[in-house]
């Protein structure tokens, strides 16, 4: 399913998922048809006993078939209702397995256009709705062929009730439908009004600090639920159109029951029925009246489907085929950017870039906010692809070395890192090197701070307070201890104060002499102290040299720093 | 009692008038359910004994029982509504006040507390609704099925009672492990959730730190997990079923193996029979099926979601006092340290500083080193771990809030505009302000421009309005405290997606405002037009003038650009007063 490039209508949608929990979707579909088969035959088999009961008859052999028929019914809805929930729980959970594995592999730049919220709400709530839409469809498959059955018994009971079934069925449908129509356009109305309250809360909670730094959160209670009675205005209107279909439903379903069971007991006084076709009657009456129902399920089956299609597009986001040739072999480290060009939306961000980063060296790269700096990072270790030319390590292209040797090859620290794992402890390890923890924090400056946590290393993170620039320093200990061929530093040292940015650089500077490095710089400080700087600027390298010689020479490259640097 | 079930419960019994109208009306509605078995026995009795005319006036008698049922519930919606709804504003009033005081409490913006807020209030209304209608109606179609039962054949309606009784007892018994199983299902939706969202919203790190697999298997646990204890409620509420054969279906076959004697001995009539199986199949089998279904299901729900939004609900803080603002002051800061946690690093420490009664003063130092931090502390919004901030020698911590918030006016990076006019958005801090001082306040941050395009103040911004940029959103909130009166103005970036230009046009207008400016600077310049600068840079704080600073000071130089590779860095420890 995840390769068909599925359209956005597609009716097999839904279906398809059973093949995700065969066996439990074929459990629940044959305990829910032997259910309502058995609610089929119990009319017939009641109405055999309550007959020959009347006519004086002891019959132990239909009571015992009654019996039987009621504790097979008892027991496939149990056993139904399992397998409904083992079929749910499956394709819920066997969907969401294959949606982490699937986001985690389109990478960097297939997740561009997914914000992080957007993709929870499909993985948590959109999964469930689907998984549970499995079992409703086998159910209401089964249960309008059920209500049909009802319709037929009926017919056959005396073909009188089964017309006057149809004549009563035909009005009171499209009635239904046309109600429900109302109730949509009304409850549509209802639900703009709290999306008004929500969006005002939004506004408060987006302006939290605002409103506490004026002392003012009395009156945002005010404003937020001043639409409250229109609301309530509305919601009694959605109650008023309920009340309204409701009453001429039952009145059209009471009508014509009775209309029903006048035919019966007409065809019981003329002798055509006995009393027990008289009951059948009855009880295949409210199973056919089932069909009122199959207008709900099919609202219910549009929004499961709605759910699914939001999974599904996902899943259908082609993965870039994964290199599985032989490992090239070890090189010193090399770093190469050839005529590489990156466009976001229809935005140029790089056009025909190209950079030597010689084995052992560090190279910073500077240029002003939106020039690609990131973009430029993300590209060198393969974390995004370029769209034209290519980026080299020793030589080879990024897309010729298998993922896994190049994520050993590269390590990456962040200016904001997330930080992954339960403890500090796994937080840096989170890449590899759980040996060198303790080192790569003490390189990084981090490691004086976690030892005054709580439980210095195997404190849980959601116990420690850190600050922007506590972060930071974790974040590239974790780059340092993965240990790396090649580390990626963007910005990652920017929260920091220079004192300690000094001693973390000259810490790296003497661990990792030998060790290839490209850094992001947004401070003059850090530029200097690179071999070389490579000054970005519409999207190409505008110069390469040491900072001093650009600092002294490019009266534009100092403008990347003074005229407008971030404080 | 849980705060959920307790506005629940409180707002229920301000309604008891219609509540009680709803119980009287539903024993009209029962009518149907009383009379059916008893008339369609008699319609039988006549059918069988060839009587037609008598069997189908008993079925008229039915269509006149059953319309007088769907009469009664026509007429009983009302008061369901006026039950629903006011729990649903007790609830929503509740939660709103709830969020937006814990948001001005600790100054968190959990943007998505807004949809599940909103989700869990509209789950109440439906559920209570959908409760009171069915599961009130299907009670009562029991009892009078049970009633109709006891006149038709007092035996059989024995017989069921117990057994119903019997079956609703024991769904008593299973009812708080469910509870308890639903609450387990729903904790761990919630953590597959947050497993799901940490690695989603650092999938870059996962990516690059090549801990994709792992990652995944780590989500692919909680998913597991959240399988399983489903699958385990299903198990529990599998018994159900067992209830309702043992309520509704075996007293069926009792009735029909002991239907010879009875009629043997001429206790029942044909009729009577075909009655009495019509009571238990078609009223009473399904109502308990659906009492027992919907308690377990949209009850729990009910129950689980009320008892979730309980842990949010708040009650509004009561008015503020009105206080008029004090004066210009001299604000001085002493000695001052903060830090977040008990033992992490302090954020703040020891700083000194001094600014005059309309002084200007700018503040700046590297992203994340505190800036903000000290911004809240100077405005009393954080309480430091030592030290003082004095506001005309005054301790602020002393000041009552309301004239401290009327003086000390701050305004954050992320500007606050709501839905409403310009006039109420930029009218916020100062009630009773005419227009044209409004209009003057526009005009002199820069907003004058945005006024007279979107046609005048009285044009309505933010959503459902006029879309403003991120830039105009900040002239919006930088006009709102222009037009304030307070004497001390704190600008936390409140600036920095303004042009340069339109930046020291804003902070123009604030330097002539009377009272003292603070800008948490953005760009350097900021800190060129100010009187005072204030570096923070880890531990230590520099404070003096841009002209001094960038003579003397070494981190002020690796700041604004200038560099000299040779003199390296040399830190002052402590921060020199002025």
């Amino acid at each position: 399913m995840d390769e068909t490039g599925a359209p956005a209508r597609d009716r097999f949608r839904l279906p398809r998922l059973a093949v995700l929990a065969p066996l439990a979707t074929a459990g629940s579909f044959a305990f829910e048809l032997v259910a309502q088969g058995a609610s089929l035959l119990m009319p017939l088999l009641l109405a055999d006993v309550v007959d020959g009961v009347l006519d004086g008859r002891t019959a132990p052999r239909a009571l015992a078939l009654l019996a039987g028929l009621l504790v097979l019914r008892v027991a496939c809805e149990a056993a139904g209702g399992l397998a409904d929930t083992a079929a749910s729980t499956g394709v819920t959970a066997r969907l969401r397995h294959r949606f982490t594995r699937h986001v985690l592999a389109l990478g960097i730049g297939g997740l561009r256009r997914y914000p992080p919220g957007d993709l929870v709400a499909r993985l948590a709530g959109n999964t469930s709705a689907a998984g549970h839409a499995v079992p409703a469809l086998a159910y209401m498959a089964l249960s309008a062929l059920t209500t049909l059955g009802g319709l037929v018994a009926l017919w056959l009971i005396d073909w009188r009730l089964g017309a006057v079934f149809l004549l009563g069925a035909l009005p009171s449908t499209y009635l239904l439908r046309r109600l429900t129509r109302d109730v949509t356009d009304r409850y549509a109305r209802y639900l703009d009004l709290l999306g008004a309250i929500s969006g005002r809360l939004a506004d408060a909670l987006g302006g939290s600090r605002t409103i506490r730094a004026s002392g003012t959160a009395g009156r945002e209670i005010d404003r937020v639920l001043q639409p409250l009675p229109d609301l309530r205005a509305a919601g009694v209107r959605t109650w008023d159109t309920q009340r309204a279909i409701a009453w001429k439903i039952d009145t059209v379903i009471t009508v014509f029951r009775v209309g029903v069971l006048a035919v019966a007991g007409a065809g019981v006084a003329a002798g055509r029925l006995t009393p027990g076709d008289f009951l059948a009657a009855a009880m295949y009456l409210s199973i056919a009246l089932g069909f009122l129902d199959q207008v709900d399920n099919l609202v219910t089956l549009a929004e499961a489907d709605a759910n699914t299609e939001r999974v599904t597009a996902l899943l259908d986001e082609p993965v870039a085929a994964a290199f599985t040739g032989r490992e090239p072999p070890a090189g010193p480290g090399s770093l190469s950017f050839h005529g590489v060009g990156l466009r976001h939306d229809e935005r140029i961000v790089l056009d025909g870039l190209d950079l030597q980063v010689e084995a052992g060296s560090c190279v910073a790269v500077v240029g002003r906010s939106g020039s690609g700096k990131s973009s430029l990072a993300l590209l060198a270790g393969g974390l995004l692809t370029p769209d034209e030319g290519e980026v080299r390590l020793d030589g080879v292209p990024l897309t010729r070395i298998p993922a896994e040797r190049l994520r050993r090859d590269f390590a990456y620290a962040f200016d904001r890192p997330v930080l992954l794992g339960a403890t500090v402890a796994e937080a840096v390890a989170y890449g590899g090197g759980g040996e060198r923890v303790r080192d790569a924090a003490r390189t990084a400056s981090a490691d004086e701070f976690v030892q005054r946590l709580p439980d210095g290393y195997d404190t849980p993170m959601s116990a420690a307070p850190l600050s922007g620039g506590e972060t930071q320093r974790l974040g590239l200990a974790r780059a340092l201890a993965a240990d790396g061929k090649v580390l990626v530093l963007d910005d990652a040292t920017s929260g920091l104060d220079t004192v300690t940015e000094a001693q973390v650089a000259e810490a790296l500077t003497a661990r990792l002499a030998g060790r290839t490095r490209l850094v992001v710089a947004h401070r003059a400080s850090t530029a200097a102290r690179a071999d070389l700087v490579a000054w970005l600027d519409g999207g190409r390298v505008r110069a390469l040299g040491p900072h001093r010689r650009l600092w002294t020479e490019e009266p534009g490259y100092r403008a990347v720093f003074g005229g407008e640097a971030d404080s | 009692m849980k705060p959920g079930t307790a506005v629940l419960l409180s707002s229920l019994r301000e309604r008891r008038s219609p509540l009680l109208r709803l119980a009287a009306w539903s024993v009209v509605e029962a009518t149907p359910a009383l009379a059916s078995g008893l008339l369609i026995a008699a319609a039988t009795d006549a059918f069988v004994a060839g009587r037609l005319w008598a069997g189908l006036g008993q079925l008229a008698l039915l269509l006149a029982a059953s319309l007088v049922g769907v009469a009664a519930t026509r007429k009983l919606f009302p008061y369901l509504t006026e039950i629903v709804e006011p729990v649903r504003d007790a609830l929503l009033s509740a939660a709103v006040s709830g969020a937006v005081t814990s948001a001005a409490e600790d100054g968190e913006n959990d943007a998505s507390a807004v949809a599940r807020l909103t989700g869990q209030v509209q789950s109440v209304r439906n559920l209570l609704f959908a409760l009171l209608r069915t599961v009130r109606q299907i009670l009562f179609t029991v009892l009078a099925a049970l009633a109709g039962l006891a006149l038709l054949a007092p035996l059989v309606a024995a017989i069921s009672a117990v057994s119903v009784l019997l079956a609703l007892g024991l769904f008593v018994l299973v009812l708080p492990g469910l509870a308890r199983r639903h609450r387990g299902v729903l904790l761990a939706g919630e953590d597959v959730a947050a497993e799901a969202g940490a690695v989603l919203h650092g999938a870059r790190d996962v990516i690059a730190c090549g801990a994709a697999g792992r990652a995944a298997a780590e989500v692919g646990v909680k998913i597991d997990e959240e399988a399983r204890v489903t699958r385990g409620l299903a198990r529990v509420f599998a018994t159900r079923h067992l209830l309702v054969f043992l309520g509704g279906q075996l007293p069926l076959v009792a009735v029909l193996a002991a239907a010879p004697w009875l009629l043997r001995d001429g206790r029942l009539s044909p009729g009577e029979v075909v009655g009495a199986v019509t009571y238990l199949s078609v009223s009473l089998e399904p109502a308990l099926r659906g009492v027992i279904g919907l308690l377990g299901g949209w009850g729990l729900d009910l129950y689980v979601n009320l008892n979730r939004l309980g842990e949010t609900l708040g009650s509004k803080p009561a008015a503020e006092a009105s206080a008029s603002p004090l004066g210009p002051l001299d604000l001085s800061v002493h000695d001052l340290t903060f830090a977040y946690g008990e033992r992490s690093a302090p954020v703040v420490a020891g700083l000194e500083l001094d600014l005059a009664a309309g002084g200007h003063l700018a503040i700046v130092g590297a992203s994340g080193i505190g800036k903000s931090t000290l911004a809240d502390l100077l405005c009393g919004l954080r309480r430091p771990r030592s030290g003082r901030v004095l506001l005309g020698g005054a301790d602020i911590a002393g000041i009552s809030a309301t004239a401290l918030r009327r003086t000390v006016a701050l305004i954050p990076q992320e500007a606050y505009v709501f839905t409403g006019t310009l006039a109420e958005n930029i009218g916020y801090l100062a009630p009773g302000a005419d227009e044209a001082a409004l209009l003057r306040s526009a005009r002199a941050v820069g907003l004058g421009e945005l006024v007279d395009r979107v046609g005048g103040l009285s044009t309505v911004v933010g959503s459902g309005g006029v879309e403003l940029s991120g830039g105009e959103r900040q002239l919006v909130a930088l006009a709102r405290v222009h037009a304030s009166p307070a004497g001390i103005v704190v600008l936390d970036e409140a600036t920095c997606l303004l042009d340069p230009a339109a930046e020291e046009r804003a902070e123009a207008a604030f330097a002539e405002r009377p009272g003292s400016l603070v800008v948490i600077a953005h760009r350097i310049s900021s800190a060129r037009r100010a009187g005072a600068v204030l570096l923070l840079d880890g531990d230590c704080a520099y404070f003096g003038t841009d002209a001094e600073l960038a003579a003397t000071c070494a981190p002020y130089a690796a700041l604004t650009g200038f560099w000299d590779c040779e003199s390296g860095v040399t830190a002052l420890r402590s921060s020199s007063g002025r």
